[in-house]
């Protein structure tokens, strides 16, 4: 039963299931790094992923509705960042409050709009042509994927490197470390945390997009399904790093792969424990079974330039 | 709060307190509607119309009463877990995990054809949900109150180990065999919570609910307890200097906060669903932050909102066969109180928070300011 085939298969799907959680994780990254919690990320890949299906189904194509995807999860993020950095609310409560919002919206709209459930949408396309996909390995995991799945190899790399190795990422890390040296250094932390929130909300509306885009082509209720949370689970795993978080995503979409073959081949085993992995994993790093996990240091805390 | 009783200046305070605190949820809830009515206008309905069926399937008559309470009942008893997390700055969003383990828990002692009495057989049950509810919040409590690990990230990795744990019970180990869809079978006679008004299925659950408001209540403002509860939730310095052992304190919080979770789930199951299903919740956790916080975190206010928001549900349902707006409307409507209620005035408390803010409280990721932020309203 397992051969060549099917390890190709799984592969593929495991990249992705994978995609849309790198891409909602790299914003994560920022996010979090520069102190704000966000679990609004679940709503804001949700949203993505409506505006993605409608705007393909007004207008057609996928890079408009690709941008229109993240402009809206940009949007709830700019509510965010509102709530959570302006008037210093809870960052927990302004989160739940945002995904209640985007799950009864798409709800909402989608009903109105979309007589059929399930209208189908442009894909994004595969660039290359078949016979590449063909290749061993390579093949079935990126040449032979639409492009927006490059997408998620390309930008954890650059990731990195905005963070670790410019002025600009070093500012952020120091932002969710601590605000007030950041400050006294001449960087505006209100002003870093709103492009940090925003950039996640983007990230996670594209996110949203590859969700319905690359494969499915349509929207149903509720369609990340916790993949939000997944995302916040692999944040913690990977260290708020992102090569690290994206690899944490890979594992995570593999075994999503995994527990939907072990469903329709029947195995002997509950495929609910493949899907409560991403969650075990990240209680025991958090706990310390796996390495030490260091949260920055101000995530979570809002922060009042007026005070010392 | 407790010392100023009998004093005239004392009650007129306390009096504005509450209406102050009162008027904020109630313009938050005002805006909200304002806001849905023009999303009603642009999906092409009347607002006026749908707030009319909205109205009359919530409280137009005995039958949409009964589907109130109802709505009505697993808010509340979750709502009120949250609010008391809230009160000791212990933030449970675990609520939905707590709400399975809980169902899980009861459906277990309700299955079983025990020779007892439905006034024993029942409770019992009752009881294994809280406990199934407590346990889920074992780990989540542990870690925070002794380790220092936050209990946000933990309680909301444990809600979906909830989620799949039970889907797991009801496609395999207690599954009904042949179902059309995962789930147990019925359970028996004698588990079930009674029915309060023939004819409707409104059930004891909502009974529940009122009476462990109140005395939540009274365990809160009245006893050494909840003074040491509050006193933890709004200046854990000041509780240790005074003595008080801040890490038990939290624990038993925990417990308590989950428990009442577990007892959502178990009057969802044995009053009203008669069996245990994949994904039977589907949110009600989520839901109990809205209502703790709209409740302004005091079992009494927690009371009020429950009542309003399984009023919103039950509503919403009438409202999308008459009118034909998707009843999600009671989600939009429910996520803009929040964050009406959240976005108006709570800049000074923060502040007033961040003054006092220690270390520890900062390595309780996102859990500080909830205690006071949220009791402040």
């Amino acid at each position: 039963m397992i051969d060549l085939a099917f390890i190709s298969a799984w592969l593929a799907a495991s990249i992705r299931m994978a995609a849309p959680l790198v891409l909602t994780g790299v914003g994560g990254v920022f996010n979090e790094r520069s102190g704000v919690f966000n679990i609004g990320l679940e709503g804001m890949m949700l949203v993505g992923c409506f505006t993605a299906v409608a705007g393909s189904y007004f207008l057609g194509g996928v890079i408009v509705p690709t941008l229109l995807a993240m402009l809206a999860g940009g949007l709830l993020a700019l509510i965010h960042a509102y709530l959570t950095v302006s008037r210093r609310t809870n960052q927990i409560v302004s989160g739940a409050a945002i995904n209640l919002l985007a799950l009864g919206l798409t709800n909402l709209l989608m009903r109105r709009f979309f007589m059929a459930e399930r209208v189908r949408a442009a894909l994004y396309p595969v660039l290359l042509p078949e016979s590449w996909a063909k290749i061993p390995i390579l093949g079935p995991i990126l040449l032979g994927q639409p492009w927006i799945i490059w997408l998620a190899f390309i930008l954890p790399p650059l990731a990195a490197w905005f963070l670790y190795r410019t002025t600009w990422g070093l500012s952020i890390r120091a932002c969710g470390e601590h605000p007030e040296a950041c400050e006294t250094a001449g960087v505006s932390v209100i002003r870093l945390r709103y492009l940090c929130v925003i950039f996640s909300g983007l990230m996670a509306g594209l996110g949203g997009a590859s969700l319905t885009l690359a494969e499915l082509g349509y929207f149903t209720q509720n369609m990340t399904a916790g993949r939000g949370f997944v995302v916040l689970a692999a944040l913690v795993f990977g260290k708020w790093n992102p090569i690290l978080v994206s690899i944490a995503c890979l594992m995570f979409g593999a075994a999503d792969a995994l527990q939907l073959r072990v469903q329709t081949f029947g195995w002997n085993v509950p495929y609910q424990a493949l899907l409560v992995l991403p969650y075990v994993l990240t209680i025991a790093a958090l706990v310390g079974f796996v390495g030490r996990t260091n949260a920055p240091k101000a995530l979570g805390v809002p922060y009042s330039p007026e005070e010392e | 709060m407790t010392e100023t009783r009998g004093n005239g200046a004392g009650m007129r305070r306390i009096l504005g307190d509450a209406l102050l605190s009162a008027s904020r949820p109630a313009i938050a809830i005002a805006a909200a509607f304002v806001v849905s009515a023009g999303l009603i206008l642009a999906v092409g309905a009347n607002p006026l119309q749908a707030y009319a069926a909205l109205l009359a399937g919530s409280v137009g008559s005995k039958a949409s009463l009964a589907v109130t309470a109802v709505r009505t009942t697993p808010l509340l008893l979750a709502g009120l877990g949250v609010a008391i997390g809230f009160k000791a700055g212990v933030f449970n969003v675990g609520s939905e995990g707590q709400i399975y383990a809980g169902g899980a828990a009861a459906v277990m002692v309700a299955l079983m054809p025990l020779p007892l009495p439905g006034f024993i057989h029942a409770p019992l049950a009752v009881l294994a949900g809280f406990l199934g509810g407590a346990v889920w919040a074992l780990l989540p409590g542990y870690l925070r109150a002794y380790r220092g690990i936050s209990e946000v990230v933990i309680t909301l990795m444990m809600n979906y180990i909830g989620i799949y744990f039970v889907s797991w019970l009801v496609h395999g180990p207690i599954a009904e065999p042949g179902a059309p869809y995962p789930q147990t079978h019925l359970i028996q006679s004698t588990a079930r919570l009674p029915i309060l008004l023939k004819g409707t299925s409104m059930h004891a659950g909502i009974l529940i609910g009122l009476i462990l408001g109140v005395v939540l209540y009274i365990v809160l403002h009245y006893t050494p307890y909840g003074f040491r509860l509050r006193m933890v939730g709004t200046n854990p310095d000041a509780a240790r200097f005074a003595g008080v052992n801040g890490p038990r304190q939290i624990l038993t919080v925990m417990l308590i906060s989950g428990g009442m979770g577990g007892l959502a789930g178990a009057a969802e199951i044995l009053g009203l669903r008669l069996r245990l299903f994949d994904f039977f919740s589907g949110g009600l956790g989520y839901d109990a932050i809205a209502v703790a916080l709209l409740g302004n975190s005091n079992p009494l206010g927690v009371i009020v909102s429950a009542v309003f928001f399984g009023a919103l549900r039950a509503g919403a349902n009438r409202m999308q066969q008459t009118v034909g707006i998707e009843a999600s409307i009671a989600v939009v409507i429910q996520a803009l109180a929040v964050l009406f209620v959240i976005g108006m005035g709570f800049r000074q408390r923060a502040r007033a928070k961040a003054k006092r803010q220690d270390k520890s409280a900062r390595a309780a990721v996102g859990a500080q300011s909830v205690g006071e932020g949220v009791q402040a309203q």
